[in-house]
Formats: C-alpha cells, sequence, structure tokens
C-alpha cells in the first residue's frame, strides 16, 4: 500500500499542487451488541480506502477513493487537485502551512492479549458478565443495552515534504446503557464507555462489570434516599469523570484554533478565545490543564498526528494562565507558530482537522479527605449525565447523576440531579483545591462536517469549587 | 452492480445462510466547505461498498465489503459463517419482508442536472452574498452535491434499484461576535434550489439579533422557528423507533395507545415525499417507502419497525428497515393554520428561538432533555423583537409536545449537521417552556 499512498502524493505534485499529502487508512474488527439479554448480532468492521489532500493556489481540496487502483486514486488525485483551484478563486488570502520537522517512522500498540485471536464467542462472553453481574446484584434494570467493539486502526500517511508515519493501534471498548427502576421511580446511566488502545487484556483488567455494578447501586440509593440539594452558593467537590468533561468541553474546544479563526463557525461553532488572550488568566492558580495524546494505551492515543507531525504533551492552562492553543499547520502557521500535532482524522475519507486527544485537570497536592474536610454544605458531584455548552465555549451546565451531600466535612446522602449551570471564567476561578490522583473516562469528541467523532480521554483529579451558585431542576 | 449482489446471494445460499440481504451503494459526493466569506475546503468523494446482513438458525451478522473481488467476497462469507455458528442465537429474530415488491417511480428525486454539475461554487458565492447584502460581516456554511445508486437483493425474492440526487446548503451569518443567524435550503432538484435564501435568511436573522442583552430565566411562551424545531423533532424520530424503546432510549416506551401530546400535534415519518432528503423508494429488506402517521392528533400510534421487529409484536413493518435498528426517513409535523404573523401577534410576552443545538438528555425514558438557542434569541412583545443572548432551554420532551398550542401554516424541509434525519415543521408556539442561564 505504500507504492500506493506514494504514487498518490507524485501525482499530485505532477498535475501542479504545491502540498500533497495521502493517507491509507484500514480498520478490521468485530462489534457486537446484547440488548436486555439477547445477543443483537455481529458486526465485522472491515474498511479501508485512501484520502488525499492538496493545496494548488492557496486552495485547499480533499478526495477519497475505496476502490484502490492506480486508476482510482489518480481519479481521486485529479478531483482533488481540481476542487483546490476552484476553491482558491474564493479565497481572501492563500492557505499556507507551518514548516516542520518530518520523519520516516513506524510505530505500534502492542497487545498482550490479541484480540484478533479471541473468539468471539469469549467476547461475547464479556458481556454477559456485564449482564449477569448487573442482573446479580437484585436491582430492577429493565432495560440493558451493552455493546463491545475491537478493531485494529492501521495507517500510512506520507507527504511532499518527506513524512511517511505507519503506524498501527489497536482499540478495545465496552459500552452500556442501564434503566434501573425501583418504587415506580427510574433513572438511567446513558452510554457509559470504558475503552483504551490496546489489547482486551486492558478490558479484562477495567472489569467494566464492577463500573456497571457500581452504577446501578449508586442509581438504587439515589431512588431510594436521594434528596433535593442545596440550593444556592454552596461549595462543589467535582470527581475525575466530572472534572473530565468540564476541561474537554470548557478548556480543549475552545483552544482549538480553526474554531478561534472561525473556520467551525457554521458547526461546532466559534471561541470566547482570541488569539490576543495567550498569557491571560482564566482560572485560579491551582488549574492546569494538560492535553496529551502521547499517554500510553489512552483512548485517544498517537505519537505522530494525520498531518506527520509529531506529538508531545501541551499545556493548554498553566496556573490558571492560557499559555496554548491546539494547532494543525494551518493555524499554526497563521499564529506564526509551529504544530502542536493536533491535526486528527477519524478515517481516510476524512481532512485532519484540529482535535484533542487526552485532555486533563492536572493533579494539585490534596488527598479527597482534605478537600472536603472544611466544606460546612456542598455537595460531591461524582458522574454527570445531560451537559452542554454553547458554541462559543462559555456557557455550560452539567447534571449530577451520582452526587451526595457534604455537610460538615463529611459525605452524606445522595442528592437528586444537581445542577452546575456556570460561564467558563467563572468556574475556572472558582477552584481552589485539586486532588492528587488523575482518572481519564473514555469519549468521542464529535466535530466537522462530515462528522468525525473521535476516540479521546476525559480526566483529570478531583477539584473543589468555592462558592459556586447550585440549582436544582 | 447487480452481478457482484447476485454472486453474493448465490454463495450465501450454497453455504447454508437463512436470510441474506445485499445492499450495495454507488456514491458521489461533493463539498464546498466556506468560513469568514471564503472557501476553507472542497472535497469530493467517490465510494462503492456493499453491505450484507445474513443470518442463521437466529444467528445475525452483518458487514460491508468494499473491495469486491470473487475472492474476497467469499472469504469474508466464510468468516462470518464461521463466527456466527459460535454464537448464541437472537431469540427475538423472526425474518425478513417477502418479496418481490412493485415500486413506484417518485418525483423530484433524481435530476442528470446535478450529476451533471461541473462547479458549484457560485451556489456558495449566491448565498455568500445574500447574507453580506443584509448585513453580515462574517459568512460560513457547507454546500454538498449528492448522486447516489442503490442496488437491493435479497433472498426473498427482492431485487430493487433507487437513483437519487440533492443539492443542500447550510448558512450561518455573523456580524459580532454574539450576533449571528443560520438559514438552509436543501432539495432534490437543481432547479428548486435557493441558496440565495438561505444567505437572507441567515443575514436577515443576524442583523435583528444586534446588542443582545441577557436573556431572563423561568417560564415562557417560546415560538421555535422550523430550524430550531427541526432539531427537537429529529432527536424524537430516534425514539420512534422500536430498537431505541427496548434498547432504553425513548420516552415512548410504554406509551402506545396513549395521548403523549397536544391534540393539534400530528407527526408521521413518510418515505415517499417528493424532492426530501430522506427519500428513497424501499427500506433495507425491499418494502416500498410510504407514509406512516407516528403520532396522530395527539395519540401515540405506532413504533417505527422492520420486518422481525413486526413479527415480534404482531404487526406490520412500517418499512423503516435498517435491519437492526428501524429508523425514520423524512418527519413531518403536520402543519396547523396560523400565518407566522399571527403565531407571533398572539405571544403577549414570549421568546422567539431561531436555532438550538447541543440537545442532550438527562433521561432518555422520561425525556428530559437540556437544548442551547444558538443565533438570533429575541424576548416577544406584542410583536416586537428584543435580541437576548445566554438562555438554554431546560424541559421535558413530552411536556413541549402536549404545551403546542398554536402550529405555522407552512411546512419547511429542514436537514444539517445538528438536524440528521430530514424534518418537515411549521413555526410552533409552545407555552411554558422551561429557560434557564447560568448566573455566574
Amino acid at each position: 500500500m505504500h507504492e500506493l499512498v506514494e504514487f498518490a502524493v507524485e501525482k499530485a505534485l505532477e498535475l501542479g499542487a504545491s502540498y500533497a499529502e495521502a493517507r491509507f487508512e484500514e480498520k478490521n474488527g468485530t462489534s457486537l451488541t446484547m440488548k436486555n439479554g439477547n445477543p443483537e448480532g455481529l458486526e465485522v468492521i472491515s474498511d479501508r480506502g485512501i484520502g488525499v489532500r492538496v493545496l494548488v493556489n492557496g486552495g485547499m481540496g480533499f478526495a477519497s477513493t475505496n476502490v484502490l487502483t492506480r486508476e482510482s486514486v489518480a481519479e481521486a488525485v485529479k478531483k482533488a487537485v481540481k476542487l483546490a483551484k476552484a476553491a482558491a478563486k474564493v479565497r481572501n488570502e492563500p492557505i499556507r502551512f507551518s514548516d516542520e520537522d518530518f520523519h520516516k517512522v513506524y510505530y505500534e500498540v502492542r497487545m498482550r492479549k490479541d484480540f484478533r485471536e479471541v473468539s468471539v464467542e469469549e467476547k461475547l462472553e464479556l458481556l454477559k458478565k456485564v449482564e449477569e453481574d448487573v442482573l446479580d446484584t437484585g436491582i430492577n434494570v429493565p432495560m440493558r443495552y451493552l455493546g463491545y467493539s475491537d478493531y485494529v486502526w492501521h495507517k500510512i500517511f506520507a507527504n511532499s515534504e518527506g513524512a511517511l508515519v505507519e503506524s498501527v493501534i489497536p482499540k478495545v471498548s465496552i459500552m452500556y446503557n442501564l434503566v434501573v427502576l425501583e418504587n415506580g421511580q427510574m433513572e438511567q446511566a446513558p452510554f457509559i464507555q470504558r475503552a483504551f488502545s490496546g489489547g482486551l487484556e486492558l478490558i479484562e483488567k477495567d472489569e467494566p462489570w464492577k463500573w456497571a455494578v457500581k452504577d446501578v447501586q449508586a442509581l438504587k440509593k439515589l431512588i431510594g434516599e436521594g434528596q433535593k440539594p442545596p440550593e444556592g452558593k454552596v461549595d462543589v467537590v467535582v470527581s475525575p469523570e466530572v472534572a473530565g468533561i468540564a476541561v474537554h468541553e470548557s478548556v480543549g474546544h475552545p483552544y482549538e484554533a480553526d474554531r478561534i479563526f472561525g473556520r467551525e463557525a457554521a458547526q461546532a461553532g466559534e471561541s470566547f478565545v482570541k488569539p490576543e488572550m495567550l498569557g491571560e488568566r482564566i482560572g485560579s492558580e491551582v488549574v492546569t490543564v494538560i492535553e496529551d495524546p502521547t499517554i500510553p494505551n489512552s483512548w485517544g492515543f498517537y505519537l505522530y498526528d494525520d498531518e506527520g507531525v509529531k506529538a508531545r504533551p501541551r499545556y493548554l492552562i498553566k496556573d490558571g494562565i492560557i499559555t496554548e492553543f491546539l494547532t494543525n499547520r494551518e493555524y499554526a502557521a497563521k499564529l506564526g507558530r509551529r504544530s502542536n500535532a493536533a491535526a486528527r482524522a477519524i478515517n481516510y475519507n476524512r481532512e485532519p482537522i484540529v482535535r484533542m486527544a487526552n485532555t486533563y485537570l492536572a493533579p494539585g497536592d490534596y488527598s479527597f479527605e482534605e478537600l472536603i474536610e472544611d466544606i460546612k454544605l456542598g455537595v460531591y458531584m461524582v458522574s454527570f449525565n445531560e451537559w452542554n455548552i454553547d458554541d462559543r465555549r462559555y456557557q455550560q451546565r452539567y447534571i449530577g447523576r451520582e452526587a451526595y451531600l457534604i455537610e460538615n466535612g463529611e459525605i452524606k446522602h445522595p442528592v437528586r440531579r444537581p445542577i452546575l449551570e456556570i460561564t467558563t471564567k467563572a468556574l475556572w476561578s472558582s477552584v481552589d483545591a485539586v486532588g492528587k490522583e488523575v482518572e481519564y473516562f473514555p469519549g468521542t469528541c464529535g466535530k466537522g462536517e462530515p462528522g468525525q467523532g473521535v476516540p479521546v480521554w476525559m480526566g483529570g483529579a478531583h477539584a473543589r469549587l468555592r462558592g459556586i451558585p447550585l440549582r436544582r431542576p | 452492480m447487480f452481478d457482484v449482489n447476485e454472486f453474493i446471494l448465490k454463495k450465501a445460499k450454497e453455504l447454508g445462510f437463512g436470510d441474506v440481504v445485499v445492499l450495495g451503494y454507488e456514491m458521489d459526493r461533493r463539498q464546498v466547505r466556506f468560513a469568514n466569506n471564503e472557501i476553507t475546503v472542497a472535497k469530493n468523494w467517490h465510494e462503492r461498498k456493499v453491505e450484507i446482513f445474513v443470518e442463521l438458525e437466529k444467528r445475525v451478522a452483518g458487514t460491508s465489503i468494499t473491495e469486491l473481488s470473487g475472492e474476497n467476497i467469499e472469504r469474508t462469507l466464510k468468516a462470518l459463517l464461521s463466527t456466527l455458528k459460535n454464537m448464541s442465537p437472537k431469540e427475538d429474530y423472526y425474518s425478513i419482508a417477502e418479496g418481490p415488491f412493485k415500486y413506484r417511480d417518485i418525483p423530484e428525486t433524481f435530476d442528470k442536472a446535478i450529476v451533471e454539475l461541473d462547479e458549484p461554487n457560485e451556489y456558495v458565492e449566491t448565498a455568500i452574498n445574500a447574507a453580506l447584502e443584509e448585513g453580515a460581516k462574517r459568512v460560513a456554511g457547507v454546500l454538498y452535491t449528492d448522486h447516489n445508486r442503490l442496488y437491493l437483493t435479497t433472498s426473498n425474492s427482492v431485487e430493487a434499484f433507487d437513483e437519487g440526487t440533492g443539492i443542500e446548503i447550510s448558512v450561518r451569518a455573523f456580524i459580532g461576535d454574539l450576533e449571528s443567524g443560520h438559514g438552509t435550503n436543501s432539495v432534490r432538484i437543481l432547479k428548486k434550489f435557493d441558496p440565495e435564501s438561505a444567505g437572507r435568511k441567515a443575514g436577515e436573522i443576524a442583523k435583528i439579533a444586534q446588542k443582545p442583552e441577557q436573556g431572563p430565566e423561568g417560564k415562557f411562551d417560546v415560538i421555535f422557528d422550523p430550524l430550531a424545531f427541526a432539531n427537537l423533532l429529529s432527536y424524537m424520530s430516534f425514539m420512534t423507533s422500536a430498537f431505541a424503546a427496548e434498547a432504553g432510549f425513548s420516552f415512548l416506551v410504554g406509551k402506545l395507545g396513549q395521548k403523549v401530546a397536544n391534540e393539534n400535534v400530528t407527526i408521521k415519518d413518510v418515505g415517499n415525499i417528493p424532492n426530501a432528503y430522506g427519500t428513497r423508494k424501499f427500506d433495507d429488506e425491499g418494502v416500498p417507502t410510504r407514509e406512516t402517521t407516528i403520532i396522530e392528533r395527539g395519540t401515540f400510534k405506532t413504533f417505527l419497525l422492520n420486518t422481525s421487529l413486526a413479527k415480534k409484536y404482531r404487526t406490520e413493518t412500517t418499512a423503516n428497515a435498517g435491519l437492526t435498528m428501524p429508523h425514520a426517513w423524512n418527519i413531518l409535523l403536520e402543519p396547523g393554520d396560523y400565518s407566522k404573523d399571527e403565531l407571533f401577534e398572539d405571544v403577549r410576552r414570549g421568546i422567539y428561538i431561531t436555532n438550538v443545538w447541543y440537545t442532550r438528555f438527562q433521561n432518555y425514558v422520561k425525556g428530559d432533555f437540556s437544548t442551547i438557542p444558538r443565533d438570533g434569541i429575541f424576548l416577544v412583545e406584542r410583536g416586537e423583537l428584543k435580541p437576548i443572548r445566554n438562555i438554554r432551554v431546560s424541559d421535558n420532551f413530552q411536556r413541549i409536545l402536549e404545551n403546542i398550542t398554536a402550529l405555522g401554516k407552512q411546512l419547511h424541509h429542514i436537514h444539517w449537521w445538528e438536524v440528521r434525519t430530514p424534518v418537515f415543521t411549521p413555526y410552533v408556539l409552545v407555552k411554558d417552556v422551561g429557560i434557564t442561564r447560568a448566573t455566574m
């Protein structure tokens, strides 16, 4: 396949492109679902093709094909070049890419337990284990939707500036949706996922059935013992899961340079962050947010991005100050910087755009006990359901699923649906202490058109927010 | 591609599979994305693939093949067979539809002019210029052209072909950071395409949305623009699938035959409506698409079904296969008898929401959700519009449907990034909608 990828790049240059890249991608795997104890069926994942992106006269064109012949690839290249030429006529200024160092490199994530060598029946057993352990709790869970998925993601990327990056990354995940019905009341833990880049041993070690049991037990307790949360200004301790969604939505997204410059304006939106805000304070000095694709076995793992640039940890906020945006080559050039390797594409038929990978609130030096010991009245939000944020990433809301009252430094009874509805600056300015331990939670981040749901981890340490106007439904 | 379909079917039957569905696609899609009044990227996709569904003694599996050599097809089918033999059966699987069926051509679904269209950039420029003329400073959006061919062959005597085209544009216009508007236009034949109207609407809303003040919270009568209400109906369309109900993703669970909406509300899925983006001649098992009334004058009549789920519930398919997951084609909310002006005159003090995004659920089975108005939002006081910002709709799906008090006369066809299932909806007035906002 290397030959076809390099052929595409050469062909594009021949046709007049000033820059060309080609990306072969192949995904092979298995997906299984189980609904209320019934195996719903098996899906064999098998997809491959080539995408070509070019710059001609400062216009950008992209074309892809899944017919992997020289003729078909040449046709795709021709289309990309033609589209770029036409697009160049409707531009105010030509697109330029930042200068980067490129490498010829191969890397792969090894599996200790290779899921390609495991039978479908054994994979189905993992879902049956979730099903059985949930039912064994004796809790009434009338709707149970479970999913297992694995695939090996193989990519070969080459560009006209000497990059040749080949990677093989296995992905494995389990997902569940559980509805608890007790005493005529219903609570739901929708779309919970456990997910890794690596082999089946990671799922086995993670034991998603224990997460599922913990969830239904918490929901049962909420139904039986849940009370109204306090209202008005209180202290809130958010778990790594809640801190994770908050850093993803209100730090990661608004720091995406394509959004800052308006390229996503019609879809995922713009940003309250402006280029001149680098160096400005956005949170208290205990807030540091890191974006790191290189965390081993993480769901958002990569070592080179889809423009061939080497990845590294990126400090979006350091000690409360905005320090870095997420960029690809196009927006790095606009900012007069080097790319920090945030260009990702979900498949061969998608263009690489600025994306997150693994975003987390960096740890502080508080134990959990220290975080809650001097709270007179507050709420500990362990997990969330409904959440959203405006398209400038400023006004957001997270509703607690599992949450507890904190009174005089102690965790008390569960509380129902505490609502944190707050602005980004107020949220990060109110953090006065951060816990020691970091945890990560997987998610699928949506952006781009057509949509590109990329695998990401979100997480961090526990965080304490002081004087937050908490609401009730 | 029927020769490939026939080959797959023959080999699958030789291997001993029971029900077999082979769905071949040839797709040509073109996209022009634009932002800041210029084209950011232009794209072209050419894809050829075959989706296969097989059943073996109630064990079911699916895959798609893009490498269509005889060798790869046989290898794939054999792999499916050996895998399925080791799987537990899906006890609630019944069968696919028994063909053959007769299909009628649906008007305004194919236009050679779109296939032959060399260069769509002039439409992008038309939309941008219309928005700029209305006062916009920055215009962003996307244009698509589509040409799809669909080849369906099943083990139950179905052989069906459909060819469709489409062209659509979605335009968002900005004046400052907080002032924006949005317009869309989606059609299946070129002469009905009106990119100017999309650009003009986006620009008009942005213009009247200038200098917004912080919005209020509480309960308000809300007029939803078709663009905004289509978002809610598009989410609801998923919840009308019997699959979604079984899996715990629908507020309609257990409500067949019950009142779930105001009496003036009738919602249909129409798979064969002319000039609609989701229209197809047949579903994934070959049943001719049709009109299905989901909610009739407020009463929930049926979930959307394929043949297997229909047999499970001892009823008839609604021609919405998806073999695993039935789904809607085009959701249609029947119009009422209010003109747009009459609708606004009816509101003494309320809110006009032109667009929403990021609809998320606290609980699917209860239907509790929130969604964020974006683009122009207005306080409506005796017909006057006053721009506001930073509010959130926080309510319950069923309560929204029950509180619909008036519907506009005219239907609008909406399909864009946030409205994946195409929707036909009028302007909608809903009383006592929950509105919240951040206070810090």
